[in-house]
């Protein structure tokens, strides 16, 4: 059914259509409107679950945590600092092996303070063992979370779902909001193999000696591995329910023939898809929309990049102190390639800075043209605001 | 074969594959320790094993544990000293328990229900044993030679049973229809053959009784009244304290009426001679010892023999004491005395710690009495074993009783000369047969004691309340004339409580404190009782050997020792 | 005397009259007073219920992978969540329908420190969870280091006693007005010497609808500086002096205590606990420290009006009055 809904909005009513049975929730811009979107749901008696308002992020990932291994579905949402603040219970829950789907609206981390886009914070907690998808409309939003708990819960692996704050869980436009029936028809009821139930005791997150550490850390690992197969197969067969798909773990699109290549990840696509059409006077480029992060699809990824001789990786966040983040797993994965292109990798659009159509003939630029850039940097920057020494 | 599922969840109770038994370096064990009243008693009862059979509602059962030692209880429980009590533990914390008002209720109520002495009747070859004299001694050899399997012929000089129990027990302490009725049902047990008015040396001889049987035990009392042997004139009609008791006891009266009477003497026959006395209305009664009216704080050897409760009813019954007195000569007109001239005497330890009797010269006074009764104790009358005897008393190994040079006979009770009361000679009875036993048996006699009683020190007081005694009612002095008990019983409830109160010294009281406390499910409950007594078994594969249950176990049961 | 028992061990342990929630063979120390109080919570609460447990001594000594001591479903999440973790799990169960009750288990720093804002949140929400705090007064899976709940005066590694300090400078938190504040339904302390009231505080608390709380004072050998077997005098100690009072509270009004008959000096407590061994040198500073702790006894028992009247049955000397056969209140 399509509707003209603020992106938070459309998430809020697809949680309840996935019909969680404790939803988490703590305040934080930019993710606020969906878990008020979801209390006014459960108020309107809409949504049937025990919505916990929790006193701190930490406590949300943590009432998700029991929640889940009570054997309900579970839900939580949070961004930028709060994402950090839940950091070791977001470890905790990979490492149970707990299924779980959270929203992070991605924002700038603090400090200085910033609520504004970018992805900082769920690339700060990449190596917590969670499946992270990134949307690159609020349409895949919709579809990527109802995807996540099928996932999730197939996988016995937690998903976070990434979606840029503010541009898109701000957004007012029209989408299409999938049926209760579908969604039904889409996701079982839940199960959870190893969870808390007194007809079968269990004890979850013991203490586990040398001996046995790295094996339970290979079989999360490898688990993560294989769940790209359920990652594709997920959007596969939501795509048969409502008619379209996200791209399984990337989608490649623009000019498949091109020998240069953009890889991002969230809703930046848009902006540089529009700019490539609207002047075509540009050079032209195939876009690799890389879904999937973690597990980091990096055979599909190789196949996506056959025939490049350039490929830019433009991030919306960065390690300080060694440049970008998803630039150097890019490259390390593409050197198996015979032939791999040469990665160029910026970061931009820091802390919301507007992403506009220049961005593209920037990017060009500085990989072909004579401004040709060499190592990592801040595309946008402008170094003239500091003072010469930070420069 | 190992293998860690997601998240490495472990499964329920697998942690008793880890045997953490091997970590301790201390063991828990049940120690079953004697309680002090055990120890205590001559007579070899275990009163805390009988009083938690009282608590648990087995009357019957605490009887059967009492006549495994001692047949008689509804005798002892009114005549005993009861040392009993003055060991009990729980005398430390509140009140001792009134251990001999339950003996006697249990005794009383085994007469009134007619409960049958767990004895099984000899069998065709069973041993034949010899008992002289049915006083507590012999009957309690009887008795417990019975037990042993073996056929018993018991000779009695008198035409009843008894002993000095029927003759020389007044019965305001120890009512003749009691007495018979607990004598006649030992002496109704299949295998044990009474002979009354059989006189050992005029009906039968020693050497008859050895060679017609396999063990001897003689308990032929001290009958003989000792005459004073004293540096000055005694009267011609002077009668030992024993014939007059006897007499009394026999009788109900005695002979002579005499305004004032002043008896010479310490122990349980000048006592209740003095009481009789009393009774009969003589006005003064007098009692002259050299020691003192025992007390608590009175050190052994200077306290008159006779129980602290005789001494003390006699008092409040009007007997006169004067302790530390020695008679220095009697006052006579003719052969009529008139008075005894009385002097301060001590019994003093010498350089090599030997006591003697010592005169106070300057301090004599004169008692105007119209007569004088020795009770200065009494000797064996040997009569058909005077070779057996030596200096008025049978002298045997204090354990088991043995004659010291006639090795194969034993005795025991008053003829021994340093046990004086029922118990003791109960006790001495029963030892004797078990030595008598041993000897058939062809086992050497070692050397016993009684158990080493558990101290109130090792108990965890804590977990007991405070509760006064119930008390035997007593007659007031006032009301004491004629036969009528002085001392009443305890009736059921009173019983349970006394019961109730027991400490259950060294022995498990299922209290479930080691069960609770322990922090490893150590200690397992069981429903029917363990082998050791208790209701609990150690899980030595888990036990880590804290102590917790030793130091919480009320009893003093459990004990930790090296692992 | 040698053990006979009647039957296997195996079958006897299968064969307790009381449920067995946590088995042996778990690593506590010997005579470690938490895992005496981890085993009569767990027998009280029977077997209908799920446990999260926060980080510490309890969660290590009982789950070393692949074996675990619980025979109950349970969850050690991390140190400080422990009551969010159950209000979550509280909320699965009631919106599935189900009876299942939910326990939260937590040492003193999970409950004064780390843990306080998780539990303050739970308890405000009103979650249908007993709180559970073991409280050995410091953290002693990490070596004794001191709490919120560390007494005054006590010596931990973090609070040493030495030239210019006298042990732990500030006091214990007062945590029962916290507690108070948040105006649950039930709110409770409890010790392992007296196990029949602590068995029935943890009915009690269970059979209350709404958020319940039960701290349980539960000596340490190791950190404590006691022999193991002492582990129930001094905890009884505590109580007989008044310095862990034992109260219930019902929204935050207080409601029923454990009379003191005859409150023993603190000394008494003290002087067996090596941690306190200072308290005992012969100078002015440490005099002062121990008429202190007196000090906050008398204040205990005058503030929760522990001084008993006379005899009673269920006061500190009456409550664990043994009976032949052990037939215990609770």
């Amino acid at each position: 059914m399509a509707l003209a809904l603020e992106g938070s909005q459309a998430l809020a009513r697809t949680i309840a259509l996935c019909r969680p049975q404790v939803v988490a929730a703590y305040p934080i811009t930019p993710q606020t409107h969906i878990v008020e979107g979801i209390a006014k749901l459960v108020a309107d008696g809409k949504l049937d679950c025990e919505m916990v308002s929790v006193e701190s992020e930490h406590s949300a990932a943590s009432v998700a945590l029991g929640a889940a291994v009570a054997g309900s579905r579970a839900y939580t949402a949070s961004a930028s600092q709060g994402i950090l603040l839940m950091a070791e219970v977001l470890f905790d829950i990979a490492g149970l092996r707990v299924p779980l789907v959270m929203t992070c609206a991605n924002r700038a981390l603090s400090g200085p303070l910033n609520i504004w886009n970018d992805q900082q914070d769920s690339m700060a907690v990449r190596d917590a063992g969670w499946i992270q998808l990134y949307c690159a409309t609020n349409q895949e939003a919709i579809d990527t979370t109802v995807q996540a708990f099928r996932i999730a819960e197939r996988c016995e692996l937690p998903v976070m779902v990434c979606v840029d704050g503010f541009t898109l869980t701000h957004t007012l436009e029209p989408l299409d909001l999938p049926s209760a029936e579908q969604v039904d028809g889409f996701l079982p009821a839940y199960r959870f193999h190893h969870g808390l139930d007194p007809a079968d005791p269990r004890s979850l997150g013991t203490l586990v000696a040398p001996e046995h550490f790295s094996e339970v850390r290979h079989a999360h690992h490898q688990a993560l591995m294989r769940a790209q197969t359920e990652i594709e197969q997920a959007d596969h067969e939501w795509a048969a329910v409502v008619g379209r798909h996200c791209g399984g773990l990337l989608e490649v699109r623009g000019d498949a023939g091109a020998r240069l290549g953009i890889l991002t990840l969230g809703s930046v696509l848009g902006t540089l898809e529009d700019a490539m059409d609207n002047d075509p006077s540009l050079p032209r480029a195939r876009f690799i929309k890389l879904r999937s992060y973690r597990p980091f699809p990096a055979q599909a990824l190789r196949k996506a990049c056959e025939g490049l001789d350039t490929l830019i990786v433009l991030e919306r966040a960065l390690s300080p102190g060694a440049g970008g983040i998803v630039g150097p797993e890019v490259q390390t994965a593409l050197i198996e390639m015979e032939a791999p292109p040469r990665v160029h990798n910026f970061a931009a659009g820091l802390g919301g800075r507007d992403l506009t159509l220049d961005l593209y003939k920037s990017l060009v630029d500085a990989v072909l043209g004579e401004k040709r850039r060499h190592g990592f940097a801040i595309i946008d920057v402008d170094t003239t605001l500091l003072p010469e020494a930070d420069r | 074969m190992i293998e860690i599922p997601p998240g490495a969840y472990a499964r329920p109770g697998t942690s008793l594959d880890f045997k953490t038994g091997t970590w301790r370096v201390e063991r828990p064990v049940h120690d079953r320790r004697a309680a002090p009243c055990h120890a205590a008693c001559p007579a070899g009862e275990d009163a805390q094993a009988y009083l938690a059979k009282v608590e648990n509602g087995d009357l019957r059962g605490a009887w059967e544990t009492i006549v495994a030692a001692n047949p008689m209880p509804a005798i002892t429980g009114r005549v005993c000293h009861h040392p009993c009590e003055s060991a009990c533990n729980r005398g430390h914390f509140d009140e001792t328990i009134t251990i001999h008002g339950v003996e006697r209720f249990l005794g009383d109520e085994a007469l009134r229900e007619h409960w049958a002495y767990p004895v099984a009747a000899p069998g065709p070859d069973a041993p034949r044993m010899a008992v002289v004299g049915s006083g507590p001694a012999g009957l309690a050899a009887a008795y417990h030679l019975l037990r042993g399997g073996c056929r018993v012929t018991l000779i009695e000089a008198m035409p009843v049973a008894g002993g000095t129990m029927r003759t020389a027990i007044p019965h305001y302490r120890l009512p003749p229809s009691i007495l018979d009725q607990e004598l006649d049902r030992i002496l109704a047990l299949p295998g044990i053959d009474f002979r009354p008015s059989t006189r050992l040396g005029r009906d039968v001889s020693l050497e008859e009784l050895q060679s017609e049987n396999d063990g001897l035990f003689l308990g032929p009392g001290r009958r003989k009244g000792r005459e004073w042997s004293a540096d000055f004139a005694v009267p011609g009609d002077l009668h030992t304290g024993l014939q007059l008791l006897e007499t009394w006891v026999a009788e109900g009266t005695i002979p002579q009426q005499p305004k004032s009477v002043a008896i010479v003497g310490g122990g349980n026959t000048a006592v209740d001679l003095a009481r009789v006395l009393r009774r009969q209305g003589v006005e003064q009664v007098h009692l002259i010892s050299h020691q003192r009216i025992p007390a608590p704080g009175v050190p052994q050897d200077d306290a008159m023999r006779a129980t602290y409760r005789e001494v003390s009813q006699a008092i409040e019954e009007g007997v006169t004491i004067h302790e530390h007195r020695g008679v220095r000569r009697l006052i006579l007109r003719g052969e009529r005395v008139v008075g005894m001239e009385l002097v301060h005497m001590k019994k003093l330890a010498d350089a090599d710690g030997r006591l003697h009797r010592v005169a106070f010269e300057g301090t004599e006074a004169v008692l105007h009495v119209e007569h004088v009764i020795p009770a200065i104790g009494q000797d064996v009358d040997a009569l058909g074993f005077e070779a057996l005897v030596e200096r008025g008393q049978m002298r045997v190994e204090p354990w088991w009783g043995e004659l010291q040079k006639h090795p194969g006979i034993f005795s025991g009770g008053d003829a021994r000369g340093d046990h004086g009361t029922v118990s003791e000679a109960v006790g001495d009875g029963r030892r004797a047969a078990l030595g008598i036993l041993r000897r058939l048996a062809g086992k050497a006699l070692e050397p016993g004691a009684p158990p080493e009683p558990i101290p109130y020190g090792e108990l965890n007081i804590h977990y007991f309340e405070s509760a006064p005694a119930a008390h035997e009612p007593v007659l007031p002095a006032a009301e004491r004339h004629g036969n009528e008990e002085i001392e009443g019983g305890l009736d059921g409830r009173a019983v349970r409580h006394e019961a109730h109160r027991c400490l259950s010294c060294g022995d498990c009281l299922a209290c479930d404190n080691c069960w609770t406390l322990c922090p490893d499910q150590s200690v397992l409950k069981t429903r029917e009782v363990a082998i050791d007594g208790s209701n609990y078994v150690f899980d030595y594969d888990y036990c880590k050997g804290c102590g917790i249950c030793a130091h919480e176990c009320p009893t003093g049961y459990i004990r930790m020792i090296p692992d | 005397m040698n053990e006979q028992p009647l039957q296997s061990l195996d079958a006897l342990r299968a064969r307790q009259p009381r449920f067995r929630g946590l088995e042996s063979g778990h690593r506590a120390c010997q005579g470690c007073g938490e895992a005496l109080a981890a085993r009569l919570v767990t027998e009280a609460a029977g077997p209908d219920v799920v446990i999260a447990n926060a980080t510490g001594c309890l969660e290590v000594f009982t789950t070393p992978w692949p074996q675990s001591a619980w025979r109950l479903p349970w969850i050690h999440s991390v140190f400080g969540n422990v009551a969010a973790v159950a209000a979550g799990m509280e909320a699965a169960l009631k919106q599935q329908g189900r009876a299942t009750q939910v326990l939260a288990f937590a040492g003193d720093g999970g409950t004064f420190d780390i843990g306080f804002q998780a539990l303050s949140g739970m308890m405000e929400r009103g979650h249908d969870v007993l709180f559970i705090c073991f409280d050995n007064e410091a953290y002693m899976n990490t070596g004794v280091q001191r709490s919120g709940s560390t007494p005054h005066a006590a010596m931990t590694t973090t609070s040493p006693p030495g030239a210019v300090r006298m042990g732990k400078r500030h006091m214990k938190k007062d945590i029962l007005s916290i507690i108070a504040a948040h105006h649950i339904p039930y709110a409770a302390t409890a010790s392992v010497a007296y196990p029949s009231d602590l068995r029935n505080k943890v009915r009690r608390a269970m059979d209350t609808e709404g958020a319940s709380f039960l701290q349980i004072h539960s000596p340490c050998p190791l950190g404590w500086g006691h022999d193991g077997s002492l582990t129930i005098e001094v905890a009884r100690l505590a109580v007989q002096t008044g310095l862990f009072p034992i109260i219930e509270m019902e929204r935050g009004e207080l409601i029923g205590t454990l009379p003191i008959r005859d409150p023993k000096p603190v000394s008494d407590y003290l002087k067996l606990q090596n941690r306190f061994r200072h308290l005992f040198a012969d100078a002015y500073r440490a005099r002062k420290e121990l008429e202190h702790l007196q000090a906050i006894a008398n204040r205990n028992i005058e503030r929760f009006e522990l001084r008993g009247v006379g005899v009673e049955k269920y006061d500190t000397e009456g409550a664990d009055t043994v009976h032949r056969g052990g037939d215990r209140w609770a």
